[in-house]
């Protein structure tokens, strides 16, 4: 499946889909001034990262690299990029 | 997403290098949780030791839970996690609240508790402390956030401010947190702290209004070292991967 279409379900899973419904997301939404998410919200999305995609990837290696303004300004973007080039 | 039960109540628990030998466990502060450590901190000291994290009741996404805030219970809460999970001893550190019950934890547990960091915890008798208990009103919330929180260059959005409202409303007016913390004020006086033996690291802010009570402490535990680190009382959030790296060498080296 599609990254960004996991990804979205999984943002889907940890927000409600209410609140998914009134957002229009796309690559440049910004977890936490787009889409709202706190840090233990992202803590979800990440564990739900994690357990989808397993050794392939080295999530908490990766989130644990970036500084408090770089998590703040990831977007899905950045994240699906990741995960393609780490698959590949 | 684990959620366990312990002594019949949900925890939420993370856990990083699970099958190393040494444990090292964090406990947040309160009105936080456990993301306080789980992006930068802990993965740095996951690269040697097994690292458990928990959201406290009421917080994070563990269970919430009317009575019970006293240090005696929150420990006991702990002791509770670290046998449900098989966890003889551990190096335990605590930041803000967490610094407390991490300290209660030293002292009521000694033979649980190997090393001992306590990050910016205040002095529960300080009027500064007592004061954002007793002052709190949605205003409050709002001004805290507007300032208090550019420090930490986070900005919360309205459905985030919500939440976090909800979870202030639920503790302060549901719960029995205030009068339960206000039973501890006389910690720092007490001879439990005087008889911590554990090697402790006490880890403040150089510009906190937490400050003087970490001079407190290590004036109070034998052989405490104090390091002040750049930022106030957010410094986890500031310079996480410089207390991650503080903490890694004090649990390898001391």
């Amino acid at each position: 499946m599609d990254t960004v279409v996991v990804l979205k379900q999984f943002i889907t899973e940890v927000i409600g889909e209410e609140f998914v419904e009134e957002m229009d997301i796309d690559m440049n939404s910004s977890f936490t001034r787009d889409l709202e998410m706190d840090s233990i919200e992202i803590v979800s999305f990440s564990e739900k990262i994690k357990a989808h995609y397993g050794d392939q990837i080295d999530f908490t290696g990766w989130l644990s690299n970036m500084d408090l303004d770089q998590l703040i300004n990831l977007n899905l973007g950045m994240i699906v990029e990741y995960i393609d080039n780490a698959r590949n | 997403m684990p959620v366990i039960k312990v002594n019949n109540r949900g925890v939420h628990i993370q856990e990083l290098n699970k099958g190393s030998a040494e444990t090292v466990l964090l406990v947040h502060g309160m009105f936080s949780n456990l993301s306080v450590y789980y992006f930068n901190i802990a993965p740095v000291l996951a690269k040697e030791f097994h690292v458990l994290m928990y959201d406290l009741k009421s917080h994070g996404m563990s269970e919430k839970v009317v009575k019970g805030y006293d240090l005696e219970s929150m420990t006991g809460d702990l002791l509770a996690l670290m046998d449900e999970l098989g966890l003889d001893r551990v190096h335990l550190a605590g930041y803000s609240f967490g610094g407390l019950i991490a300290l209660k934890m030293a002292s009521r547990f000694p033979d649980r508790v190997k090393k001992l960091a306590v990050i910016e915890a205040p002095d529960p008798n300080d009027d500064k402390t007592r004061d954002i208990i007793d002052d709190y009103s949605r205003e409050f919330l709002e001004h805290y956030v507007e300032n208090f929180t550019d420090t930490t260059k986070v900005k919360m959005g309205k459905r985030q401010m919500e939440r976090n409202h909800r979870m202030y409303e639920y503790l302060f007016y549901e719960t029995s947190i205030k009068k339960d913390m206000l039973l501890e004020r006389e910690f720092f006086g007490s001879e439990e702290i005087d008889g911590i033996g554990q090697e402790t690291l006490l880890l403040y802010g150089a510009g906190s209004n937490c400050l003087g009570a970490g001079r407190l402490l290590k004036q109070k535990i034998k052989g405490a070292q104090l390091l002040e680190v750049p930022g106030d009382h957010n410094i986890p959030i500031q310079e996480p991967v410089l207390i991650g790296n503080l903490l890694d060498n004090f649990f390898k080296h001391g």
